[in-house]
């Protein structure tokens, strides 16, 4: 953390090239949607891996955007759209919802580990429960329609967020009292 | 009466799909910005429309009981909860500051280098949907079903809830129970030794003025 300088300001990041890329995005998608539904497309998808390559030449292009100068919330946010329907575009409903629910429990888990507010950090551990309650819904919707008992679990998973919720902003709460601080890196009281 | 109109409405061909694609591109958008957005309230309020298009996915999975559950609960009550703890915790509520990197005099390897390990957490987390998606297309195997929901399903979950589930359903009531006693036994605790003359020590000022710019990510 040597090199952090807090006060520059940050580089101009261009708004055009990441235009430019979500086009190109849009233009991937299309070609992929193109190949699955002419004839033989299915088989050259999985036969090829066809799905995995897009993906990956789609990261290649938002890095090279990215290191160019281009907006690096619209080429993430493209990125993830783009491989997201590449992904689950020629897959049964079931597993959509599924990847769907994986892709929000990696955000949710990216978000926990990364942000330094507490409050974010809880933010993050909710997203990630609700991936959870989407996959147990998908799970009873098209595996156990009669007894639904994915449904019922997703209760007490509603049951023990909220607990969660309330215990947790307690806790900060209470660590703000004490620290005048919502910064993960500075509860360290159980390091001395 | 409302069900029959969303079944029948869902029965149409490409309806689900389209309404799918609809919702997971708002939502993956939505908690896009709950994760990047500098203003953590912003990111609070933001959370709302994430939970509010997931109730909308649970529409689309035939679970309306939960859908409303899902508003009543997650959009309405924990993010009001997570809204009036930033407003305890953050009294400035002011635009965080951007850490700004600064390695223009590294070699460009080097610079590739430090921004693969700032990015840890990032890889990490790639890492993880690749393995949960490899793990998913691998398993085909699922026993589908392709009856539709059960009309009654209210009734359905309110009997096992009382009959085969009763007692995961006391525990959990009994858990709600205990962590709300205790959370506002946490909350409600007033500090030990408060500043008695009032103003306070230069430390503690120091201390206030760094929350105010807390950095966050």
């Amino acid at each position: 953390m040597e090199n952090v300088v807090g006060t520059v300001k940050a580089p101009q990041s261009s708004i055009t090239l990441a235009i430019a890329y979500s086009v190109i995005a849009a233009a991937v998608v299309g070609i992929y949607a193109g190949i699955l539904f002419t004839p033989p497309g299915i088989e050259k998808i999985v036969t090829h891996h066809l799905d995995f390559w897009f993906c990956v030449g789609l990261a290649l292009a938002g890095w090279v955007l990215r290191s160019v100068g281009g907006h690096k919330g619209v080429i993430v946010t493209m990125t993830v759209l783009a491989s997201f329907v590449i992904l689950t575009l020629n897959q049964p409903m079931l597993l959509r919802y599924l990847t769907f629910a994986a892709l929000l429990f990696s955000m949710g888990l990216y978000g926990m580990v990364q942000s330094r507010n507490a409050v974010r950090v809880l933010l993050s551990i909710e997203l990630m429960l609700n991936a959870v309650n989407i996959n147990l819904i998908a799970f009873s919707r098209y595996v156990d329609p009669i007894s639904l008992k994915g449904q019922l679990f997703v209760i007490f998973v509603l049951t023990v967020a909220a607990a969660e919720a309330a215990v947790g902003l307690a806790v900060v709460l209470a660590i703000y009292r004490s620290t005048q601080s919502v910064d993960m890196d500075k509860f360290t009281l159980l390091k001395h | 009466m409302g069900q029959d109109m969303l079944s029948t409405l869902l029965s149409a061909p490409n309806v689900e799909t389209w309404a799918f694609y609809l919702l997971t591109t708002l939502s993956i958008c939505l908690a896009i910005g709950v994760l990047v957005d500098r203003v953590v309230i912003r990111s609070g309020f933001i959370l709302i429309g994430v939970f509010g298009t997931i109730s909308g996915i649970f529409l689309l999975l035939s679970a309306q009981f939960l859908a409303l559950a899902q508003i009543m609960i997650y959009a309405v009550g924990i993010t009001l909860m997570v809204v009036i703890a930033l407003m305890l915790t953050n009294p400035r509520l002011e635009r965080e500051q951007l850490i700004v990197y600064n390695d223009d005099s590294l070699p460009p390897l080097a610079k590739l280098f430090a921004s693969c390990k700032r990015n840890l957490n990032l890889w990490v987390a790639v890492l993880s949907f690749v393995t949960l998606y490899a793990a998913l297309i691998g398993e085909n195997h699922w026993p589908l079903s392709d009856q539709a929901v059960s009309q009654d399903a209210v009734q359905t979950l309110g009997e096992a809830l009382v009959t085969n589930y009763s007692i995961p359903f006391e525990f959990a009531s009994v858990l709600l129970l205990a962590a709300l006693m205790g959370a506002i036994m946490l909350a409600k605790g007033e500090p030990k030794h408060k500043v008695e003359d009032g103003d306070l020590t230069i430390v503690d000022e120091t201390k206030k003025q760094e929350n105010n710019l807390a950095l966050q990510r």
